[in-house]
């Protein structure tokens, strides 16, 4: 069995050919320019793409190598561009897609695959045909492994979109996935200057402030390097503190695998409360500065 | 100048209210009431924003079933103009999704097509890319601004560690991010209106297997101690003494 594996981020390229290399042959393909990063991850040969690259251009230059080449399954990484180049080469190569798979196991060319389901509040197995599957980032931890690919560079075609800009986002040096305690602050805030009152408890505990998705996307009062959850951050800090976090299934996807989880908000029936080991309904601005001089003292 | 608009809208039981079993783990879905998906509010929204800036028609399509009319009547009191329900929907086939609603959309004229970039059910996110390649339109993804002018259109997306700005010819088709708007929340005389206004229906002509066996679907396990204190005096000197354990 062989497979053919695309991510355009190197780590979860890394991740991915970790993962898959254990089960079948594989061969690689990202842009230029992280290509040189995924040489000894145990792929056969590396394909690097040169040029201005877009969904379209890529998923044609995939298209070819997967013709041109025997493999049995395309996996993607499942960030946005992985997910709408598997919609389109699955809809192109007329082949069955699985995304967002947390596992994968092949069994007698069939698929058996593990993702969420119904909002994440389930994880639903299935066997299929699928050959075009996408694997969640974190599938495996990199490795590497003995000896190097082969490359080969392959020129992008044309594309339908063009760039007019591109923007920067503002990062930190923050690395949530090795920190050993983590405050993740909720819509529950209220307000931006709202931070300055929850940063005691952060030094006092020694931890990285996190966010929910509203907290780093919508509204901006955090990073969005800090967001945890689904389409965030996974991480596995020893505690981690919610504060006025509701616990909607897309952030517990994130910090599921805590050790100890501490949960404060004012509602007694927000399913955070479900999730947490320990919890204490009330108001964060009143509870924040009293956890503060508990553990000062 | 006006522009043509398809929006395509996805009914979904309303997952927040689903319950899992308390022993099996299995997901509860009898009698939960039916709601647009998430994501699919937030491209009626920016279809709508779009035609009350530059003019034009939103037309809303669901592939669903004979229960879907509800939804459309939603979209029609957010602004949605033309309706249509085509029923024949399976769970677990993103590819006939895919081929269904994009038999409808090449009979139809549009600018541009907007879809939610991922729905917040299952996440699949295939149908952006699938009705890219089955229309031969151009797809730009996970937007969080989009501005048509001149048969172009220019859009801001987001992706995980930058974000572009990227521009195609119309007719194109946009999926958009959560954070593109805030959904509407329509006065309750434009809900009462939209109740009378008509809606067309129609069979899918396809009906194809997903193939899709499913061997297990259950909650994953959590064994927290979900100890809840009402009284913080309580509560807090457990917290510390938690935390107190972990970092000395
Ligand atoms: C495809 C998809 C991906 C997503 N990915 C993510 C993700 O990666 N991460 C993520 O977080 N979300 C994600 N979401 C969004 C998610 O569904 C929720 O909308 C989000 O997690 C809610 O954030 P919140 O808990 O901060 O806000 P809310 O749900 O608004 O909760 C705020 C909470 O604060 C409490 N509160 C209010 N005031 C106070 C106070 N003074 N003191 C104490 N408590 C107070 C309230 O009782 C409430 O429970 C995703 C959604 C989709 C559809
Ligand atoms: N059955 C459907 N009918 C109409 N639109 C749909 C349907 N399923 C998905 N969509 C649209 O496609 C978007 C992405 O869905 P998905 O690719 O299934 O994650 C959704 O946000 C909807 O806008």
């Amino acid at each position: 069995m062989k497979a053919l594996v695309y991510s355009d981020n190197v780590s979860v390229l890394q991740e991915s050919l970790t993962y898959i290399r254990k089960m079948m042959d594989a061969d690689g393909v990202t842009e230029a320019e992280g290509a040189g990063d995924v040489l000894n991850y145990g792929a056969g040969k590396i394909y690097s793409l040169k040029g201005d690259s877009f969904y379209d251009n890529i998923s044609s230059a995939i298209r070819q190598i997967y013709e041109n080449g025997s493999y049995d399954f395309i996996f993607l990484g499942s960030t946005t561009l992985g997910r709408e180049i598997a919609g389109s080469l699955s809809a192109s190569l007329g082949l069955q897609p699985m995304t967002e798979l947390i596992s994968f196991e092949p069994k007698d060319g069939k698929a058996v695959t593990r993702r969420f389901a119904h909002g994440g509040k389930t994880v639903v197995e299935e066997e299929s045909g699928a050959k075009v599957l996408t694997l969640m980032p974190g599938i495996a931890d990199p490795e590497p492994a003995e000896g190097a690919s082969a490359t080969e560079e392959v020129q992008l075609g044309d594309s339908k979109l063009s760039l007019v800009e591109r923007i920067e986002k503002q990062a930190t040096a923050v690395n949530l996935e090795k920190a050993e305690v983590i405050v993740c602050v909720g819509r529950g805030l209220g307000k931006k200057e709202g931070i300055s009152e929850v940063e005691p408890l952060v030094k006092a505990v020694k931890g990285e402030l996190a966010g929910s998705r509203p907290v780093c996307l919508d509204y901006q009062w955090l990073t969005e390097d800090r967001q945890v959850g689904l389409s965030g951050k996974k991480v596995k800090p020893k505690i981690y503190i919610a504060l006025g976090v509701s616990g909607q299934i897309q952030h517990i996807a994130g910090m599921r695998d805590s050790k100890t989880v501490i949960a404060v908000n004012k509602d007694k029936d927000a399913p955070i409360f479900e999730e947490a080991d320990y919890g204490i309904v009330g108001d964060l601005y009143q509870i924040v500065p009293k956890l503060v001089q508990a553990l000062q003292s | 100048m006006p522009y043509n608009i398809a929006v395509l809208i996805k009914q979904i039981p309303d997952i927040d209210q689903m319950k899992t079993d308390q022993n099996t783990g299995e997901p509860m879905t009898q009698n939960l009431p039916l709601r647009i998906e998430n994501l699919s509010k937030n491209a009626i929204e920016a279809a709508v924003q779009l035609k009350e800036k530059n003019g034009g028609k939103v037309t809303g399509l669901i592939f669903g079933t004979d229960r879907s009319n509800a939804a459309m009547k939603e979209a029609y009191a957010m602004g949605v103009d033309e309706g249509f329900v085509i029923t024949g929907y399976q769970d677990n086939s993103p590819a006939l999704t895919a081929k269904v609603l994009a038999g409808k959309l090449k009979g139809m004229e549009h600018d541009m097509v907007i879809l939610g970039n991922q729905s917040a059910d299952t996440y699949t996110g295939l149908l952006p890319g699938m009705l890219s390649s089955l229309l031969g339109e151009p797809l730009i993804g996970n937007a969080i601004s989009v501005e048509p002018a001149d048969g172009q259109v220019k859009v801001t997306r987001v992706l995980e560690d930058h974000n572009v700005i990227l521009s195609s010819k119309l007719p194109a088709i946009i999926s958009v991010a959560q954070e593109i708007n805030e959904p509407r929340l329509p006065p309750v005389l434009q809900i009462m209106a939209a109740g009378r206004k008509p809606i067309n229906s129609e069979q899918a002509g396809i009906n194809e297997e997903s193939g899709v066996k499913v061997l297990s679907d259950r909650a994953p396990k959590s064994d927290r101690k979900r100890e809840v204190y009402e009284d913080p005096e309580k509560g807090i000197p457990e917290v510390v003494k938690a935390i107190k354990e972990v970092i000395r």
